[in-house]
């Protein structure tokens, strides 16, 4: 069927025209606050956009802050409060102390709180020596600058050179041994040890365990 | 297109709830017959047509002037929507089905006197008949007959072919004609 026969059709069908126009008259109108109900419709779903917008960079920024509390390794921790010790000997002092009374150590005291100045101030060994060779080597030189002390009285050239050379110098973790990555490893002596000490332990408890069985063995039994 | 329609797409593309307004004020009372049309209850009406709106604005980039006018553009998103409805939410309803093809018997001599002479008593079979079609059919009866919309243009809204539209408004006012047969009978 063709466009113009249907548009003679239009005009002809006088009775299917007329009936859907009474069907059309008599549908319901459109309520009269329909549109204002729409148009807040509109409104609110432009507000949940935005909050839409939002909110993912909100999330993304919260999940930003754990990872960075969370993941930042502890060597930066560290390094911030890297110093931790200050250690200051004045040449004022020993001048002071010279001419006054000359240096005497006594046999009674231990070497270990005057030697840990000389050898704080060294420089940190490289990582792959033992630290028991390292800490010996260290006290080794302390020790002869003590005896040479206790054998001369009067303080001589070289006790003045090596004055003049301690500054100020600052301390920090790797300057002490047990922070050392070497340190934290057991030696085979220790581990031994702490095998030794595991089985003791262990034959322990199982006498323990033997005692407590045969102590309720005698319970029931009295019991009975 | 005129300049009125012309500024009434700038601003719906720039979210303007002026324009807006001015669309609603415009195409509401025809989208809201239309749909009503299709879904009769009011309640679910009034929900299809703020959908249809609300996809309107939402989608008013996509409108192409060279394809359609406005409102044709409009009724299409309104036809589809209630057509969605009706299958998605609705209840099933029963229409009448012609499956004998008895309908296509009858002469066209025959349906043209049924709808050709006025006559009050045939109207009010017409009406009643309109009743048993499927929502579809009587959408595109109604585009044709009372909207007096070109076959082009339901073409486009029910997203066919002018051919299609042409047949099947052939075949629904056969189907129409024999449904009147059955009541009067």
């Amino acid at each position: 069927m063709n466009e113009d026969k249907l548009k003679a059709l239009l005009q002809q069908d006088m009775n299917l025209r007329d009936a859907i126009r009474q069907e059309e008259a008599e549908r319901p109108q459109m309520p009269a606050d329909l549109n204002a109900r729409l148009m807040q419709r509109v409104a609110q779903e432009k507000k949940q956009k935005r909050t839409r917008m939002v909110w993912p960079w909100i999330a993304a920024a919260c999940v930003a802050g754990i990872m960075v509390v969370f993941l930042t390794p502890p060597k930066q921790t560290i390094e911030e409060k890297e110093i931790v010790a200050k250690v200051e000997k004045k040449e004022e002092k020993k001048q002071e102390s010279k001419p006054e009374a000359p240096l005497k150590v006594e046999p009674k005291v231990t070497p270990a709180a005057p030697a840990k100045r000389p050898q704080q101030q060294r420089k940190p060994v490289a990582p792959t020596t033992a630290p028991k060779q390292l800490i010996a080597q260290e006290i080794a030189p302390i020790e002869a600058g003590n005896k040479q002390v206790t054998v001369s009285d009067e303080p001589t050239a070289k006790s003045h050179e090596l004055t003049a050379s301690t500054k100020t110098k600052m301390l920090t973790e790797r300057d002490i041994p047990i922070t050392r990555p070497e340190n934290y490893k057991y030696t085979p002596e220790e581990i031994a040890l702490m095998k030794r000490q595991a089985n003791e332990a262990y034959l322990k408890w199982v006498e323990l365990e033997l005692e407590i069985a045969k102590h309720s063995q005698e319970q029931t039994a009295q019991k009975d | 297109m005129t300049e009125t329609d012309t500024n009434l797409i700038e601003g719906l593309r720039q979210q303007s709830p002026k324009a807006q307004q001015q669309m609603l004020d415009r195409y509401g009372r025809d989208v809201f017959a239309q749909v009503i049309r299709l879904v009769s209850v009011t309640e679910n009406a009034e929900e299809v047509y703020q959908d249809v709106f609300i996809k309107v604005f939402k989608h008013i980039n996509r409108y192409d002037a060279e394809k359609s006018s406005l409102k044709t553009w409009v009724s299409r998103i309104a036809y589809n929507e209630a057509i969605s409805f009706l299958r998605k939410k609705s209840a099933p309803m029963v229409y009448f089905e012609d499956y004998g093809d008895r309908a296509e018997a009858l002469s066209d001599t025959e349906v043209d006197e049924t709808f050709g002479h006025a006559n009050q008593e045939t109207v009010q079979l017409i009406r009643a008949a309109l009743k048993y079609l499927p929502p579809e059919e009587r959408a595109v009866i109604t585009m044709f007959y009372y909207e007096e919309m070109s076959l082009k243009d339901i073409a486009y809204v029910t997203e066919s072919l002018p051919s299609t539209v042409a047949s099947k408004l052939s075949r629904t006012r056969k189907k129409l004609c024999r449904i009147i047969k059955m009541l009067q009978s």
